[in-house]
């Protein structure tokens, strides 16, 4: 008895056939045990018979386009088949395997349903819009109201359920779950990361005079977007994890260089950079009082700075 | 009661006709006459007198694109020499003055006679120009002597003549009313209609002798018009000898701007200032006369406030016309005493955030004149006495591409000692050498201080 089985592109069983025989043909024509409907498969094409060693041996009977084994460009003529790898007749994978091909120990099935997940993903979405509605609260100077607080919570809430819902929709089709609590997970935990730094860069530009945190907080923006894909992906399937990491990498790299343009674009357009001025009770202060002389040695500094502007900007337009 | 788009100096007679920019100037001499019943009809035939006499010294000065040979802007002069020295407006020819590759100058005089006119000096603080127009053994208008000593009383009646708005060559009839108060530049307010045109027209006294040149009106006053004073062009004509190349002109605008504001951040700096109180706080107002003030709060907006806000500012009329694009000088003091109602400590740092960001406000488009601003900004400490409190200080500066010394500055400082309570004070400086405003800007901070 040997099983063949015909393979989706990724390489996942479309149908399966138990041919009762010592030997199989394979091919396009009706005189054949398993019929494959690729035009780019010989109606004779291959023949599979058991060696006398015991074996599955596999034979091209005369394809023009011949058989391989998937990932490999090597035309082969008679092989020996060992059930794991698959092989390829024109566009068509096929899996051919003996009744004695050893399969994967059995899953253990978790015992019950995990509550800390549900608890975790509650408790993270809490913390969200915790953080966005008390920087609403904290940043009101004009009149209390409703919608000040509601507008931006439910323009985060359905954007996070759309994003969730199109990766749920993806894994639904790759993977064949959904996996909705954990891709939402995931999108909280990059939201809420990246939420904590934008208010952390604030609090530095102030209390320790670090600016750059806000300046550069689109490279932040960046990385976290990136996590959030690479994680959704892993999500999607695990195979070829290197691949959509090299992909996320590479959407990182690009989102900051091109957001770096940008900015230096406008920056040379408006004369200014990005930068908050940004102020927080007295209280928050982290660093010590700076002494006047010494402020006044920085501000003379940038006299320097200024002048080389001067110096660069000079050459295209000595008008004067 | 602030008049609406307060501008510097004012208006300057300028106005711009199919994408070009024209700035005539026309004077014309009345000769207004004694006393007595005979007055009027005396005053009649005087006017035709003295008119009969001004159109040969009378000016139209015109900007010529060079390639073109069509005219770019038109203003007015009048001859102060018997060999051609004539007197005219800066911003009359500031094209030619800036870009003498592209732009070339040309005179119609009142009595129909043309000819070339070459730049010989700028005096671009008091916006005039001397220049040489190929006449020879013409009529000129003489200075005023009692002008020139500054004895001329309120109340004279004087005459301006210019080409208003390219119309013909007119003759207005209006009061002398001094100097005008809290301006740095000497400016006599000339109480008659000057109008865009008529820039670089010369104002004279009822004998036909110069006590001014027309230079501005104020936007949105009546009749409210500006002179420069006689004696700054007969200063300027006094400069030039026989031997009258012209000079540099591009880099003298430059070394000129940079002369004038460190003169005048060295006056801002003799005055000294002046602590003034701020419930609370003390804060410094500068002593120099040229400075107006106005105060605001917001007690009465609506909807009502949550932080109460008390601002005084001071201005100053310092700022020149350099270019068509480019008016500089601008001097600002702001201090607003900020107190939450019912902000938190929070809610009310994100208000004072919102009243402190540096505002670097350049006279010109950014690309053309200035370098990228930038900024600094620290927690200070002015002194150890108790009196000063800790400040949020942030300095922001930028410097001007074409004149080497010059820079806008903003100063920004907002008290820290309290969580609920805030002097924000703002010192803003146009055009200023980096060391004067360093100097400036640490002595501004001294002078914050708080009561017990």
């Amino acid at each position: 008895m040997i099983w063949v089985e015909i393979l989706s592109r990724q390489r996942e069983v479309a149908a399966r056939f138990r041919v009762v025989a010592s030997e199989v043909r394979i091919g396009r024509g009706y005189d054949n045990d398993v019929v494959i409907d690729d035009p780019y498969v010989a109606a004779k094409h291959l023949r599979v018979y058991r060696h006398d060693d015991g074996h599955l041996v596999a034979e091209d009977v005369g394809s023009a386009n011949g058989t391989f084994l998937d990932g490999n460009r090597t035309r082969l003529s008679t092989f020996t088949v060992d059930g794991k790898q698959p092989i390829r007749i024109g566009q068509t994978y096929l899996h051919i395997r003996d009744v004695n091909h050893e399969v994967e120990r059995e899953r253990l099935a978790p015992t019950g349903r995990h509550a800390l997940p549900i608890a975790l993903t509650i408790a993270l979405a809490l913390v969200l819009v915790g953080i966005d509605a008390l920087k609403i609260w904290l940043t009101q100077t004009g009149e209390a109201r409703l919608s000040a607080y509601l507008t931006p919570l439910l323009t985060v809430a359905s954007a996070l359920l759309v994003w969730v819902g199109l990766w749920a929709l993806l894994c639904r089709i790759f993977d064949g779950r959904a996996h909705f609590l954990r891709n939402l997970l995931i999108a909280l935990i990059g939201t809420v990361a990246f939420s904590v730094f934008n208010e952390f860069a604030l609090y530095a530009a102030y209390a320790w005079n670090w600016p750059d945190g806000v300046t550069y907080g689109y490279v932040a923006a960046w990385l976290s977007f990136a996590g959030l894909c690479f994680f959704h992906l892993r999500e999607v399937g695990r195979k070829r994890l290197w691949l959509k990491g090299a992909a996320v990498a590479l959407l990182m790299a690009g989102g900051i260089a091109f957001t770096t343009l940008q900015q230096s674009e406008a920056a040379s357009d408006f004369g200014r950079a990005k930068t908050a001025h940004w102020l927080l009770p007295p209280m928050l202060r982290a660093v010590p009082l700076k002494d006047e002389d010494a402020f006044f040695k920085d501000i003379g500094n940038l006299k320097a700075r200024l002048d080389s502007d001067r110096s660069q900007a000079q050459p295209a337009d000595a008008r004067l | 009661m602030k008049w609406p788009g307060r501008v510097g100096v004012g208006e300057l007679l300028q106005f711009r006709v199919g994408g070009f920019f024209r700035a005539v100037a026309v004077s014309l001499v009345f000769a207004a006459i004694t006393s007595g019943a005979a007055q009027a009809a005396q005053e009649a035939s005087g006017a035709e007198r003295v008119y009969s006499t001004a159109p040969p010294r009378l000016l139209q000065i015109r900007t010529l694109v060079g390639d073109a040979g069509r005219q770019a802007s038109i203003g007015s002069g009048f001859l102060v020499s018997a060999d051609g020295l004539a007197i005219t407006n800066y911003h009359v020819v500031s094209q030619a003055a800036l870009e003498p590759n592209i732009y070339r100058l040309e005179y119609n005089a009142a009595d129909g006679s043309r000819g070339d006119v070459t730049l010989l000096r700028v005096d671009v603080p008091n916006d005039l120009a001397l220049v040489r127009v190929d006449k020879k053994d013409a009529p000129f208008f003489a200075f005023d002597r009692a002008a020139i000593e500054g004895r001329l009383p309120k109340g004279e009646r004087i005459y301006s003549m210019g080409n208003p708005l390219d119309l013909g060559f007119t003759i207005i009839e209006g009061t002398y009313n001094g100097l005008t108060d809290h301006s740095y530049t000497d400016r006599i307010h000339f109480s008659g209609a000057l109008n865009p045109g008529m820039s670089g027209g010369p104002a004279v006294t009822a004998d036909g002798n110069v006590i001014g040149v027309n230079v501005a009106t104020r936007r949105g006053g009546q009749l409210v018009s500006f002179l420069v004073p006689a004696r700054f062009a007969a200063a300027l004509v006094a400069q030039v000898g026989t031997a009258d190349k012209p000079t540099d002109l591009r880099g003298d605008v430059g070394k000129q701007l940079v002369g004038w504001r460190s003169e005048l951040f060295k006056s801002l700096s003799v005055a000294g200032f002046r602590a003034s109180n701020f419930g609370r706080y003390r804060a410094p107002e500068t002593q120099a006369l040229w400075f107006n003030c106005w105060a605001s709060t917001n007690a009465d907006a609506t909807p009502k406030p949550r932080a109460s806000v008390n601002s005084t500012e001071c201005g100053s009329d310092t700022s020149v016309f350099v270019a068509s694009d480019l008016n500089i000088g601008a001097i600002n003091i702001n201090h607003s005493l900020v107190k939450t109602i019912d902000l938190n400590s929070f809610q009310f740092s994100t208000y004072l955030t919102q009243l402190s960001q540096p505002r670097l406000s350049g006279g010109g488009p950014f690309k053309k004149w200035y370098t990228p601003q930038r900024c600094h900004e620290d927690f200070v400490n002015t002194s150890l006495q108790p009196e000063h409190p800790p400040l949020r200080v942030v300095w922001c500066a930028q410097a001007y591409r074409t004149f080497e010394g010059l820079y806008d500055v903003s100063l920004i400082a907002v008290t820290q000692d309290q969580p609920l309570e805030a002097l924000v004070s703002r010192l803003s400086m146009q055009a200023v050498g980096y060391d004067d405003a360093m100097a400036l800007g640490k002595r501004f901070l001294e002078a914050v201080q708080v009561g017990k």
